[in-house]
């Protein structure tokens, strides 16, 4: 799929132009290398919106710091992001410094920014923590902080919420020159194309220039180590307090954050490593010592956190590089943005955005202008959830009231709420990590560091997102690879129109996807309403399939096996808990729309030339059966307690009867006799058994347990629980005949009395039903009465054995992509 | 003897009889109904799926003999699966007891844990 204009790297500066972008009637995409928005240098710095007063007046530093800084206000205002105008001092230590307050105000002055000097006395008088020695200060009021990540968060949930799409783990490897403009390949073999491409990939970004022009930049990773102290110590300074300015940076700081914490560093050391963001004793020593000529009384045992972020210094033009290389039209960079770079974010998000509308607006042949969506389309959501510590008790009251996981605190230290957490997660750019909660909500960020919330948040992410919770102690900040190769799948194909869309994957779905993709159909998806791919098969763990498909006995969990590795093989994804809730033809008559209904994803609408229904089929219950009797727990379908006993470990009896010889009560009766229960007979109204011979001699003979032909229930036992039933022998009528009751005492009665095509979707669409075999009426090809819409497996009628469900399957597949193919 | 064959779903009615060491099949729609049928007639063997209990899981894991076992044997091996825990994670194929019951036959996980 052609996106007008990607842009790598989701830190701040590149949300914020994802989010400018968005603006635009253009299809734009994010490509991050990390896991996460904010994975770089916006998740490790100093949170400093800067005056401006320093850069040199010029460059672009100085220019987009200024006006950064002008914009930060509303850009956090809009997005609803913590910033606080708290203004910051640049302490002078003697008379040289003192001297250097007054070269910097004369910067100030050239750069527009408004400061003054004040002296001794009077900082003492506003910051009394500050080091006596310090013997006058720059004041500059337009100083500020903000949080940087959340910047980024809310900012990529603003861009999402007007439909900009991510991809994450995404990292781009090479880069091409295409006509109609630039393709990206990324390490994992995905590629995307756009018509341009904005390089925002911070330290990574003088790579990425280098790959497209013969202007080639040198990033220097500058490492920078912080001591993070404890909210107890929020009242310690009111502004930034920086020091007289070095070469190699701002020197070290001290300042409170919006999150009420101290913030003290960082140091600025070149490393060889871009991706070194470890702390190092002599680091943090320098912090420290640092620290302590501006604040000699630090408490050192209030510090919670040390960490260190990198900053992209560019070392051939030590300046932001912004805007399209000469040899690379379409290719826009913003390389070696490092300090300002965050405070100059919105205005560089501004500024990016509006070279490459205009380069579109540039290109377009036809005339027409890169349209600036109306006021009324666009979208101001940023996905903010109730933050519980800032509500009033009242309004607090009322929320637990209505949604009472506001009520359970998670993370004691910040105050973080179950709601808060589930509600980051579900967001539009949700969190995926334990890094992406902490980050996003602040769970696990005070001073215990998630030693009491951990075990609930990756308990809370395993529900949120459908996986074990180990799965997320692998990795703090990668998503979980399941989650990863989902989410991948769900960018490389967003917005995509689909060759075939197959419903189900079980047996009969997975072989007709495969067999839709080996006939040509370029894009297949399988869509699957249960957490695994494989269907039924999954709960079928005893042997007997696959001797005509594979030439060999195989397990139901071994037969799916083979058809799921052979969708991977052929690249097609299928979309776990997601159910389908309809699917209709469009208007047009052409392309299908599918509705599917996600805990992830919610409502979605996908298009498709072609559906193949495999759906399956369900269990006859106890109430379609009218067998007499009371109404007790202990009645169950084969099925269910060969889901029950196979796939979540639980026994539910010991003494069993089974109504019905079909093959799942045949098989289940081996099977809870393996498993230690007694099942004393099988009971069948028909003259001869429903399900296949073999599983007569190997289920019941092979362990002694009667089928009792022409024989019914006639009567159930038990209030709380089954006790017992009553069995009857039939007449030729099937009618029981009076006095040949047999009484069982037994806790569970088992139910195969047959399996029914499950076909409500089929039916809603208005296709057309075969009353006999209640599934889809089929030709030969497997096409149902609505054109583009295939049948295959059990959906259709109750095969007997899998063989003949993949095999028939593979048809439906074929015709759907032979149609899929055709369709103009 | 008469004898249904498990081989296939088919399920072929198979005359069997023994007369000193000469078995004689008849009714085989295949050569394996025949192997079948002598067999069952002198060592009667079958294949056994089941489960075993995963440490730290309520879920169990299910496996199966990789070859079928003298059928005589099956509840001493289905009573040992009873009293197996394994430890995760496992791969479709593992070895989760070799030799099970002096059988010369290997359990092996029938699915990914």
């Amino acid at each position: 799929m052609q996106n007008d204009v990607i842009v790598i790297g989701a830190g701040v500066v590149g949300c914020l132009t994802a989010r400018e972008l968005s603006r635009y009637s253009l299809r734009t995409l994010v490509v991050e290398a990390g896991g996460d928005v904010a994975e770089g240098a916006s998740k490790a710095n100093s949170a400093i919106v800067h005056a401006g007063f320093d850069a040199k007046p010029g460059t672009n530093k100085a220019k987009f710091n200024v006006l950064g800084n002008q914009m930060f206000e509303n850009t956090c205002k809009e997005l609803k992001v913590p910033f606080k105008r708290n203004g910051s001092l640049v302490l002078a230590f003697s008379a040289d410094e003192r001297k250097s307050l007054e070269d910097l105000k004369e910067r100030a002055g050239v750069n527009g920014v408004p400061v003054e000097i004040i002296e001794q006395e009077e900082l003492r008088k506003r910051e009394p923590n500050v080091s006596p020695e310090a013997v006058a200060a720059l004041w500059a009021p337009t100083g500020g902080i903000c949080c940087p990540y959340q910047l980024a968060f809310r900012a990529a949930e603003n861009a999402a919420a007007n439909g900009v799409t991510f991809a994450f783990d995404a990292q781009v490897v090479k880069i091409e020159k295409t006509e109609d403009g630039w393709r990206l390949s990324c390490a994992d073999g995905r590629t995307f194309a756009a018509t341009c491409v904005i390089n925002c990939a911070g330290i990574h970004s003088d790579e990425l220039n280098n790959l497209v022009s013969a202007t080639k930049y040198n990033i220097q990773a500058r490492r920078g180590e912080y001591l993070m102290l404890d909210r107890d110590e929020e009242k310690s300074f009111s502004a930034t307090m920086f020091q007289v300015p070095s070469k190699m940076g701002k020197g070290i700081l001290v300042s409170p954050t919006v999150d009420g914490t101290v913030i003290v560093g960082p140091t600025a050391e070149d490393i060889p490593d871009k991706e070194d963001k470890a702390t190092t004793y002599e680091g943090l020593e320098k912090v420290k010592a640092g620290a302590r000529r501006t604040w000699p009384e630090l408490p050192l045992n209030k510090v919670i956190t040390e960490f260190s972020g990198l900053r992209a210094h560019e070392t051939t033009v030590s300046d932001f590089i912004l805007g399209e290389p000469p040899d690379a039209p379409g290719f826009f960079n913003a390389v070696g943005v490092e300090s300002p770079g965050l405070t100059s974010a919105p205005a560089l998000g501004e500024y990016l955005s509006g070279l490459v509308v205009e380069k579109l607006n540039g290109m377009r042949k036809d005339g027409r202008r890169v349209e600036r969506k109306a006021a009324t389309e666009i979208s101001h959501d940023v996905s903010e959830w109730p933050v519980t510590r800032e509500m009033s008790k009242k309004d607090l009251a009322e929320l637990i009231k209505k949604e009472p996981s506001f009520g359970r605190v998670i993370c004691r230290c910040e105050e973080i709420t179950e709601g808060e957490i589930r509600a980051a997660i579900r967001a539009r750019v949700g969190a995926r990590t334990l890094d992406g909660i902490k980050r996003r909500t602040r769970s696990g960020m005070g001073r215990c560091q998630g030693g009491f919330c951990t075990p609930r948040l990756i308990e809370i992410l395993g529900e949120e997102l459908g996986l074990p919770p180990e799965a997320f102690l692998a990795s703090r900040k990668k998503a979980p690879a399941a989650l990863r190769a989902l989410d991948a799948e769900k960018a490389a194909h967003a917005g995509d129109i689909w060759d075939v869309t197959v419903i189900g994957a079980g047996p009969a779905g997975l072989a007709a996807a495969c067999a839709a993709k080996e006939a040509g159909a370029q894009n297949v998806l399988v869509l699957e309403r249960d957490d695994a791919a494989g269907g039924i098969l999954q709960q079928c763990i005893h042997n007997g399939f696959g001797l005509h498909r594979f030439k060999e006995e195989l397990t139901g969990p071994e037969y799916a096996k083979r058809y799921i590795e052979m969708a991977e093989k052929l690249s097609i994804p299928t979309r776990c808990g997601t159910m389908v809730v309809e699917f209709a033809k469009d208007a047009d008559g052409k392309l299908i729309t599918v509705t599917t209904m996600s805990r992830r994803e919610g409502l979605q609408e996908i298009k498709t030339k072609a559906v193949v229904l495999a759906m399956g089929c369900r269990e006859r219950p106890r109430g379609a059966l009218m067998t007499p009797g009371t109404r007790p727990a202990g009645v169950y379908t084969a099925g269910t307690v060969q889901r029950l006993v196979n796939m979540e470990g639980i026994m539910p009896g010991k003494r069993v009867v089974i109504l019905g010889s079909g093959d799942i009560g045949l098989i289940m009766a081996r099977r809870l006799t393996f498993q230690g229960a007694k099942v004393l007979a099988c009971i069948e109204i028909m003259k001869k058994s429903s399900g296949l011979m073999r599983n007569v001699v190997q289920c019941l003979q092979d362990f002694d347990i009667p089928l009792l032909l022409s024989h019914t229930v006639t009567d159930v036992e038990g209030t709380e629980h089954v006790t017992g039933v009553k069995v009857s022998k039939v007449d030729d009528n099937l009618k029981p005949i009076l006095g040949t009751e047999i009484h069982y005492d037994c806790d569970t009665l088992l139910l195969s009395c047959g399996l029914i095509p499950e076909n409500e979707l089929t039916k809603a669409a208005g296709i057309e039903i075969d009353p006999k075999t209640r599934g889809p009426k089929v030709d030969a090809a497997m096409a149902t009465s609505m054109p583009g819409v295939f049948a295959g497996g059990n959906v259709v009628r109750v095969y007997d054995l899998v063989d003949w469900v993949s095999r028939d399957s593979e048809i439906a597949g074929r015709s759907a992509a032979k149609y899929a193919l055709d369709l103009h | 003897m008469r004898l249904i064959c498990i081989n296939c779903p088919k399920g072929c009615e198979l005359e069997v009889s023994v007369d000193g060491d000469k078995v004689t099949v008849t009714g085989q729609g295949c050569p394996r109904g025949e192997t079948y049928g002598r067999a069952e007639a002198t060592n009667p063997t079958r294949m056994v799926t089941g489960l075993v209990k995963v440490a730290g899981s309520r879920r169990p894991l299910p496996v199966k003999t990789r070859t079928a076992i003298p059928k005589r044997l099956i509840s001493d091996v289905t009573n040992l699966l009873a009293n197996t825990t394994v430890i995760p994670p496992k791969r479709i194929g593992d070895v989760i007891l070799s030799d099970v019951c002096g059988t010369g036959v290997d359990v092996v996980a029938t699915a990914d844990f």
